[in-house]
């Protein structure tokens, strides 16, 4: 048991540690520097509205390159090993594939999860920054105070980020699953970006399913039954708009999503062991 | 590799006995097939029909691969590690961790001459001979039977290369097996116990050097000290009783060896 | 492992737990779907028909926040240029694809029913007073009937009805429907204190001042005997003194 945890974050540390040196700051940066401009454009509206504006380039910033890091460093991680034959080294050792897979995943996600850490913060700090520029303007009048404190600091805003979290752990999850599966890390990005956009109209593919009315084709059905049963469900995680809506979402809905997240990731890294195993170096 | 690519024959019909204690020579060009019975043997890849056994483990189990120390050709490590994190990386992997492992790392860096400075700098300022030797300390932490090197001296220099010869010699004294592959064949023939020519996939010859090599109808002597007189009576003497001599003069000493006379004591290391 | 046992496991994996996660997928997608009130906003099909292929993309990758956003500023930027018609469809869009978002119904219902109503009247070429005033109107009521599809998609916040109540009052003339209004979301408990009393005032506007009287005094009864500052109870205290004194007056005039 040891052994066997002693040899997944050996994996997981080396994983993380060469994505560390890919030209992450860069990407940072870039990110903060877009987050602090776009805060100041939007200076013709209520404060709500910015508020808003900002919250939603945020989330999508850290969505995005969470996405970007996600797909190019899950293409890496098996595809490129082969490529530059470090493999050879890892495996030959008393290491089950399935550990190697497991640790590769999880340095993977541990650094996107560095990522997501830092750029919340940033965003909040951003939040806190026109928070302080807003009451300043307004005045410190109790009602309108109260309104810009509570759109600013937010405790929902939690909430939020673990759900862009968790949708690029399962984006993650299925890089990895493909990158068991293909040679070529150009394959696993666009595979892995098809599935992440068709999941968005999972929920309609599988409404579309079930309900025997409109479609009677055999092949749109079985198109339609694959769709449903193969890709994830990223609707669910539209919670952030509701949360960034300033709406009441509560933590029993999030933890749900969260849950299906958990259980999606394991069924992957299964698949992708499985995979893996019968696969010549 | 993969799942589409068309299939070639890489090895035919191989059959490969190696025993324990020995140094054992895969000798063939390229493309004949040394690399595929290594990944084979070490579980990497699937035969199409047959078997092999290491230390009595069907190939490829983990408790075969315990018994294994892989160094690949032209291998890549993670350049940004020092010599020791490389090590140490490769104890965790196979299940090591603790004080136990850094004991035995400290150990192996100084087997293979790379303990002290030399091993706490980065991989990317190390020359080939090093790289090889930290690969090779890194095959060797968790203490395997079996130690296999698929072309251990492929572009080290010749003094690098005698020390890896030397390590491989001093495995051998420890009662370490060494399964290598080359095809610098005047490397193989100063370490190697058996050997086995492969070509095409097939195997061609096998056997004991000494038994392989020896010409046993001609006999070699080297002397000193005789002087000019003496050879030519010595050598109507041979022909007078029946033997034919193929070869007299001075014997020529090995490039190899002058050129590391030549250098002086602190550049051969 | 064979590779063909291989892929047969991964794949008897993905397929079994597909078949498992649909019905969880469906709950879930259900409780969402009625927390949200209905709202969740129109599948990417639907979106693509009316919106340019950018924002499809971004509605399509989850970005629809983002989408909405830029919708709002081309709203913006076209009631710079008085552009009514482009502000008006940059609006609807925008509310479709996130209708949960209280404060673009707000700002939508503002353009319309204020500022394109406003322009419509006093800017326009329009020589004709009445047209002019026609095409006011109508702008009001486009308003008026946005703020009604606000409020079904939010219904738990005060903001939009009491925004309603607010158009009902100073661009239809309507009190009656105002203090209604005012009287729902005050119902939702986060409508700002002050709307207690805009009720009454409502109402003594639609010129039922026993109402507004009558309303007063539950209002002030209902706050007990320690009420918090916030709800000037000192106000309401001296709206109903004002009203006695006016109703009893208007009764001795009736009576005279």
């Amino acid at each position: 048991m040891i052994g066997c945890l002693r040899r997944i974050s050996a994996v997981a540390g080396n994983t993380f540690l060469e994505a560390v040196r890919q030209k992450v700051f860069a990407v940072l940066l870039v990110f903060a520097l877009v987050l602090i401009g776009g805060a100041n454009y939007f200076t013709e509206f209520s404060f709500q509205e910015q508020f808003k504006f900002l919250k939603d380039l945020g989330y999508a910033a850290i969505s995005l390159t969470g996405l970007l890091v996600g797909l190019l460093g899950a293409a890496q991680l098996i595809p490129g090993e082969i490529e530059r034959r470090t493999i050879l080294t890892a495996l030959c050792r008393p290491l089950r594939r399935w550990e190697f897979v497991v640790g590769k995943y999880f340095g993977l996600t541990t650094y996107l999860a560095l990522m997501v850490v830092i750029m919340a913060l940033a965003v909040w700090g951003v939040l806190g920054w026109k928070e302080g520029q807003f009451l300043r303007a307004e005045g410190l009048d109790s009602e309108t105070a109260a309104t810009i404190r509570a759109e600013a600091m937010d405790p929902r805003l939690l909430q939020a980020v673990l759900l862009v979290g968790a949708k690029l752990a399962v984006v993650a999850a299925l890089a990895v699953f493909f990158s068991t599966i293909a040679t070529s890390t150009t394959f696993v990005m666009a595979m892995t970006l098809l599935v992440y956009l068709i999941g968005h109209l999972q929920s309609v593919a599988r409404e579309q399913w079930l309900e025997t009315g409109e479609v009677t084709r055999w092949t749109v059905r079985i198109f339609l039954a694959g769709v449903a049963l193969l890709v994830p469900d990223f609707n669910l995680y539209n919670l952030i708009d509701e949360i960034v809506a300033g709406n009441v979402v509560v933590w029993r809905t999030t933890l749900e999503v969260l849950g299906y997240s958990g259980v999606y990731i394991g069924v992957l890294l299964a698949a992708a062991a499985c995979m893996f195993e019968g696969r010549d170096i | 590799m993969g799942w589409f690519r068309g299939r070639v024959l890489a090895l035919e019909g191989l059959e490969m006995e190696v025993h324990k204690g020995e140094v054992f020579g895969l000798l063939g060009p390229n493309g004949s097939g040394k690399s595929t019975a290594m990944k084979m043997i070490l579980g990497l890849l699937r035969p199409t029909s047959g078997s092999a056994e290491v230390c009595g483990f069907r190939a490829g189990t983990i408790a075969a691969r315990r018994q294994i120390g892989f160094l690949p050709e032209n291998p890549y490590f993670p350049i940004f590690l020092s010599g020791a994190e490389l090590v140490r990386y490769y104890g965790r992997l196979s299940g090591l961790g603790g004080a136990g492992l850094e004991k035995r790392v400290k150990e192996l860096l100084e087997l293979v001459r790379l303990g002290g400075e030399a091993g706490k700098r980065p991989l990317r300022t190390y020359s080939k001979g090093m790289l090889q030797r930290a690969g090779l300390a890194g095959a060797l932490v968790g203490d395997p039977e079996i130690l296999m090197l698929d072309e251990p001296t492929a572009g080290v220099d010749p003094a690098g290369s005698r020390e890896i010869r030397d390590l491989i010699l001093e495995l051998k004294a420890r009662g370490k097996t060494v399964i290598f592959s080359s095809h610098l064949l005047e490397q193989v023939e100063d370490v190697a116990d058996r050997v086995i020519i492969l070509h095409r996939g097939k195997k061609l010859r096998e056997g004991r050097l000494e038994d392989l090599l020896t010409r046993k109808n001609e006999w070699e002597v080297k002397v000193q000290g005789l002087p000019e007189g003496d050879r030519q009576e010595l050598l109507a003497w041979m022909k007078k009783k029946g033997g034919q001599v193929v070869r007299e003069g001075a014997p020529r000493e090995r490039l190899e060896d002058y050129f590391l006379r030549s250098l002086p004591e602190e550049t051969r290391r | 492992m064979k590779p063909i046992a291989a892929v047969a496991g991964a794949l008897v994996l993905l397929l079994a737990w597909g078949g498992a996660k649909i019905p969880w997928e469906k709950a879930m997608a259900r409780d969402q779907r009625k927390a949200t009130y209905g709202f969740s906003g129109p599948t990417t099909v639907a979106i693509r028909e009316k919106v340019g292929q950018g924002l499809a993309l971004a509605a399509l990758g989850g970005f629809r926040g983002l989408a909405a956003n830029a919708l709002m500023l081309q709203a913006h930027g076209a009631w710079e240029e008085q552009q009514w018609v482009r502000v008006r469809s940059a609006l609807e869009l925008a509310t479709m694809l996130q209708p949960r978002v209280a404060v673009f119904w707000d700002t939508a219902s503002w353009h319309l029913a204020w500022n394109a109503a406003v322009a419509a009247e006093k800017y326009s070429g329009e020589s004709s007073e009445t047209k002019r005033k026609i095409e006011a109107r109508r702008w009001v009521e486009a308003g008026r009937d946005l703020l009604e599809r606000g409020t079904k998609a939010v219904p738990e916040k005060a903001l939009l009805f009491q925004r309603l109540g607010d158009l009902y009052w100073q661009r239809l003339g309507d009190y009656q429907e105002a203090a209604r209004c005012y009287r729902e979301a005050l119902s939702k408990g986060d409508a700002p204190p002050y709307l207690e009393r805009f009720v009454g005032y409502a109402l003594e506007k639609a010129g039922d001042k026993q109402g507004a009287l009558e309303y007063f005094k539950d209002l002030r009864r209902e706050m007990g005997d320690a009420p918090s500052q916030v709800r000037r109870p000192e106000v309401v205290e001296r709206e109903i003194t004002r009203l006695e004194k006016e109703t009893a007056e208007k009764r001795v005039r009736k009576i005279k």
